[in-house]
């Protein structure tokens, strides 16, 4: 491990001033479970190390029933399933923030933190889709915000230039009669990277016999966390129903591209695609009807 | 659990007083609290830190290494290469994992000529801080000339594979064939007329298997600290199972008389067998040596750990056995051909005394080959080559019970061999528990429970382990407060500190607290064997006996000498010395040594031979979703004899550490390469072995078929468990989905194509 | 006489005898005399003067690799694979 120099920045704008004088070579440090293993690892180097849990926006968390959730960007897990109100609105994130790593790791990792390091099977993300998430992005420029299902470029890429940083995550209210679950498969129990992630999130008409919207996202099946835009189309407006769920399922199969690697094949990955998306909508509709 | 007993006790006692008990083990506050000192908790005065530079290619020759610019970075004090090892003529050795040829041993630490697999240590270099020793590794520069790797065992026996050991021969029991090969040697096991076996079949099933390459997995990384100082001596502190084998490497390779080096066993996280061979220990000798006499530490990254230490061998085996209609096998044949890494060794030999083992055979053919390939060199892992052999040979029984139609346990159970029966390679079995073990599991609760639901099966398997005697020397001493030192030199892997005190404490008729045991280095004690091959309980638990014998009756003499009469009159028991009327408690003669006489001392050195197999019968549920592939363990029971459970806890920690490692064996583990023989799964991330929550609890049965080799009856317990788990899962996931699964692992995705492939044709 | 069991690949040398006799009172006697009559069968199991690495010697079922270990009228030798473990 390289030496690096250390900040610890009070407010966003201290924050911002200490990226720009890098010129891109310093990295944000919110929880660490990622980009401490790399550096130690040679997997990453970097001059400076940024810590921004000091600023309160970036751990703060906000819910109203109105206005939604403010994620700060390095809100440990354990602290956002510790939250009994967060835990009844969102329970298709908790289904993420139970998931990442394992125990230990979910004492310090972030949304946000897992946002940034932008792996293609980074379990938060397919969730934050269907919640139509919104990432919010300070930079030398002021503020930007930026659909979370275009925040990440590639693997370990993002949209941030260089000076930006992700302060927070915006998660709107859940609309009356929404539901959402995310779930993964992985060849063990737990403490597992996904093979293929799956997200779905469903609005349901009065009778909850009908969809009225729906997002369908996934994990590990291309260079980033995929919405499947046309799933969410077709669903919308059609009634409940094991055949409408399987059609969903299929097109949801079809818009994954997923690789050949050795934690699973492209066959695979497509056919697990299709049955997570299945199971997830399932959930996410149980979760509507209440 | 539960205890089935066969005999109280060989030695002809009423009920054990400490023996079947379950005290605290001695080292058990020390590990909980963070205070045991493993490998890498060593520290030393002026200690430096080493780094390993390892070979990034699979097979390459060396042309040159310059160490020049590493050399030069401030804080560097030493860089060492094979060219600073001696150079040595073929030494055969015994660790205890088999005999080992220290040449190769010599090249494995630091390449020589060549690097025969991606992770081979090339250079090492030691310095006043790791992150410094780091970045000069990565200014040495080595220049390679690439050489086509082969890493598949079947592909490297083929006449035009890549040469890896340019003076390698086949040998078949002495004899020499000519040619360069891959093929070290050849072993066959022969018995009666094959045909005319198969002649008499009904039903032959006739099956091929593949096992992936797999690592004994444990969670302490190998550490050692290594001193030469100035006068010549070595001292090394390691993470091992055995010091003394660990002595003898060491001086071997380094040229040394065995006097002039001293090993110090740490505290141990774990070995299975990938603890006896030297890996760092001869690099922070020299290290030291050159730089300046100073100490060097060493300690693995897990990536390091799975490049570079022995897995156990993947393997090709062919099965094929027949019976008649009414379950009685006529005959069997196997072919197994498994590879051993970069250097010959695998354990090819014992998994062919473990694939037909637990059944009786008139005719029988088994054929073994011990391939090199293009992997680190193979070290023994847990029962060594008996997972893979007992996954072909009980699926194929399992087949034929299914064809014929009848209960598998009954099958194993008309064919199971028992005393007087011989076994594949020729010898008599005495008395063991086979019959037993299948009698426990028909009867055990889990074998009657229905099991309900889709896609859900049950499978079982049984297993054989030969075990091992070896060699052991203990000393003791008595305290005046009546307490008993006793010295060992067997590391603790297994709660073998306990075991071995609880039968020194029975032997002398005093509490298990009263004794104080402990692990000490190689000039304290006399030789030990290493702590493996289920030999530590048997063995070293038998010189504690010895020892406790000598000590009684030197505390008789004193007892003698205080009553003031004739020694034949003195009679022991429960604690008491008497001779008639009169009588001194085992604690007042302590107190009294000094001034009736010199310090109650003894020592003890045995190598007992009568240490009689193992036996196992496993019984798995599992559910299998069928979308996934994914098998969940919904229950397990494990039935063993086990001669006599010592300390019974560590005895059912030994069963359920075995079946965990045989699960994920069954189910996960696998080296994954590409096709120029890069390991891509170097990490616990992608190298899968279960955790805490893939397992439900694992239930025992330890059923005690006494060992009348041994005076309580022991039996070595700690390999056999894992050798049957694989075939018993498959079994269960054929009863469960129709498929029967020849390759493992069967991790989910394999299970899928199976299932596939099955839907297709 | 003591049973001597010959490992299939070195039957050979005994014109495929599996099971032979030989007289002795210790296992050094009773190799030695085997080697008399089946020349370089010696050889092909033991190496200076021990048995070849690799294999173990038992007799009546017990592992001893002793070349002056005694052996019997009725005694049973076998050559097993060397098996330790891990």
């Amino acid at each position: 491990m390289q030496a690096f120099d250390f900040a610890t920045p009070t407010t966003v704008a201290e924050a911002v001033e200490l990226l720009m004088g890098r010129n891109g070579d310093a990295r944000i440090l919110s929880g660490g479970t990622d980009l401490i293993a790399q550096l130690k690892e040679g997997r990453r180097t970097t001059s400076l190390v940024v810590d921004v849990k000091r600023i309160p926006e970036v751990t703060e968390l906000r819910y109203h029933p109105e206005s939604g959730l403010k994620l700060g960007a390095a809100v440990p897990c354990v602290v956002l399933y510790g939250d009994k109100e967060i835990v009844a609105a969102y329970p298709g994130l908790i289904d993420s923030a139970t998931l990442i790593g394992g125990k230990q790791i979910q004492g310090r990792a972030s949304f946000g933190g897992n946002l940034c390091n932008a792996s293609p099977a980074a379990d938060s993300i397919p969730a934050m889709i269907v919640h139509s998430a919104s990432c919010l992005i300070a930079g030398p420029d002021g503020q930007r915000s930026v659909a979370v299902e275009a925040f990440c470029t590639g693997p370990g890429q993002t949209v941030l230039r260089d000076g930006e940083f992700l302060v927070a995550i915006h998660m709107p209210a859940p609309p009356v009669r929404f539901g959402a679950h995310y779930l993964r498969f992985i060849p063990r129990n737990e403490m597992d990277i996904a093979v293929v992630g799956a997200g779905a999130s469903v609005v349901l008409d009065e009778a909850g016999e009908r969809f009225e919207q729906a997002r369908v996202a996934l994990g590990a099946v291309a260079p980033t966390p995929l919405l499947v835009a046309e799933a969410g189309e077709y669903l919308a407006g059609k009634p409940v129903s094991e055949d409408v769920v399987d059609e969903a399922a299929r097109l949801a199969k079809e818009a994954a591209r997923p690789i050949d690697d050795m934690r699973g094949s492209v066959r695979q990955r497509k056919h697990l695609s299709a049955v997570l998306t299945r199971r997830a909508l399932w959930k996410a509709i149980e979760r509507a009807r209440g | 659990m539960t205890l089935t007993r066969d005999k109280k006790g060989v030695a002809g006692k009423a009920p054990y007083k400490v023996i079947g008990t379950r005290p605290l083990r001695p080292d058990g506050a020390d590990k909980v609290t963070g205070k045991a000192v493993y490998g890498a908790d060593v520290h030393l005065p002026a200690m430096l830190y080493g780094a390993m530079l390892r070979s990034p290619h699979a097979h390459a020759r060396i042309s040159s290494i310059d160490t020049s610019e590493a050399e030069r970075v401030p804080g560097v004090k030493a860089v060492v290469t094979a060219a600073d090892l001696p150079v040595i003529q073929d030494i055969l050795t015994d660790l205890g994992e088999g005999v080992v040829n220290l040449r190769y041993t010599s090249n494995n630490v630091l390449a020589h000529d060549k690097v025969l697999y991606h992770g081979h240590a090339v250079a090492a270099v030691a310095a006043t801080s790791t992150a410094i020793a780091e970045e000069a590794v990565k200014l040495i520069k080595v220049e390679y000339d690439l050489l086509p790797p082969v890493l598949d065992v079947l592909e490297a026996m083929k006449d035009d594979a890549p040469i890896i050991l340019e003076d390698l021969r086949t040998t078949e029991l002495g004899e020499k064939r000519e040619g360069q090969t891959n093929i070290a040697s050849h072993i066959q096991h022969r018995r009666g007329d094959l045909e005319q076996g198969f002649a008499a079949a009904d039903i032959i099933v006739e099956r091929e298997f593949r096992t992936g390459t797999v690592h004994q997995g444990y969670i302490e990384p190998h550490s050692a600290v290594g001193l030469y100082n100035d006068d010549g001596h070595v001292t090394v502190w390691c993470s091992t199972q055995g010091a003394f084998g660990i002595r003898n490497q060491v001086s071997e390779l380094l040229k040394l008389p065995v006097s002039d080096v001293t090993v110090i066993p740490t505290e141990i996280g774990g070995g299975f067998g990938g603890k006896l061979g030297v890996y760092l220990e001869p690099v922070v000798a020299l290290l030291s040596k050159k730089a300046g006499h100073r100490p060097v530490k060493m300690t693995m990254n897990r990536t390091e750990v799975l490049q570079a230490t022995g897995p156990t061998s993947a393997s090709y085996i062919r099965v094929k056995m027949g019976a008649t209609r009414d379950g009685k096998l006529t005959a069997a044949e196997a072919y197994l051909a498994y590879d051993a890494g970069a250097f010959p060794g695998s354990p090819v030999g014992s998994a062919a005394v473990v694939i037909l083992a637990p059944y009786k055979l008139d005719h029988l053919l088994i054929d073994g080959y011990d391939v090199i390939v293009n992997k680190p060199r193979s070290a023994a892992y847990r029962a060594p080559g008996g997972t893979n052999a007992a996954y072909a040979s009980e699926a194929v029984i399992d087949e034929l019970a299914k064809i014929i139609g009848m209960d598998p346990l009954e099958f194993r159970l008309k064919n199971a061999v028992t005393e007087g029966d011989r076994r594949a390679d020729g010898p008599v079995y005495a008395r063991i528990g086979f019959v037993e073990t299948l009698h426990a599991a028909q009867e055990h609760p889990h074998y009657r429970a229905p099991l309900e639901g889709k896609h859900r099966g049950r499978g079982v398997a049984s297993g054989f382990w030969n075990n091992w005697g070896g060699r052991s020397s203990v000393s003791a001493s008595i305290n005046p407060d009546g307490s008993v030192n006793l010295l060992e030199g067997s590391p603790d892997i297994g709660g073998t500190r306990a075991s071995i005190a609880m039968q020194l404490a029975e032997t002398m008729e005093i509490a298990y607290e009263d004794v104080h045991p402990r692990v000490v280095d190689t000039d304290s004690v006399g030789y030990n064997d290493a702590t493996g091959g289920s030999r530590t309980t048997f063995g070293t638990g038998w010189a504690a006996y010895e020892v406790g014998l000598k000590l009684i009756d030197e505390m008789k003499r004193q007892a003698a000498d205080l009553l003031e009469v004739d020694l034949e009159s003195i009679a022991y028991e429960n604690g008491i010395f008497s001779s008639n009327g009169d009588s001194l408690g085992f604690k007042e003669i302590a107190e009294r040594i000094d001034e009736s006489g010199h310090p109650v001392v003894a020592s003890a050195s045995v190598h007992p031979e009568e240490f009689g197999p193992g036996f196992g019968t496993h019984i798995v549920d599992v559910e299998v979703d069928p979308e996934t592939g994914k098998v969940e363990i919904l229950r397990y029971t494990a039935v063993q004899d086990v001669g006599k459970a010592i300390h019974p806890s560590y005895v059912e920690g030994q069963l359920h550490g075995g079946v965990a490692q045989g699960v994920g064996w069954a189910l996960n583990e696998e080296y994954v390469y590409d096709d120029e023989g890069h390991l891509l799964n170097a990490s616990f991330l992608d190298y899968r072995i279960p955790t805490a929550l893939d397992l439900p609890m694992i239930d025992t049965v330890l059923v005690e078929v006494a060992n009348p080799g041994h005076p309580f009856g022991v039996r070595g317990v700690g390999e056999t468990p894992i050798v049957p788990p694989a075939g018993a899962v498959a079994n269960a996931i054929y009863d469960a989905i129709g498929v029967r699964m020849t390759t493992l692992p069967m991790s989910p995705g394999t299970i899928l194509e199976a299932l596939w492939a099955q839907e297709e044709s | 006489m003591a049973t001597v069991w010959i490992p299939p690949l070195v039957q050979g040398l005994t014109g495929g005898r599996q099971v032979v006799e030989a007289p002795g009172a210790t296992l050094r006697d009773v190799i030695d005399n085997l080697d008399a009559e089946y020349p370089g069968l010696k050889g092909r199991l033991f190496e200076h003067g021990r048995v070849r690495p690799g294999i173990s010697v038992t007799v009546d079922g017990v592992v001893s690799n002793k070349r002056n270990r005694s052996v019997r009228e009725d005694s049973e030798i076998h050559f097993v694979p060397a098996i330790s473990g891990g």
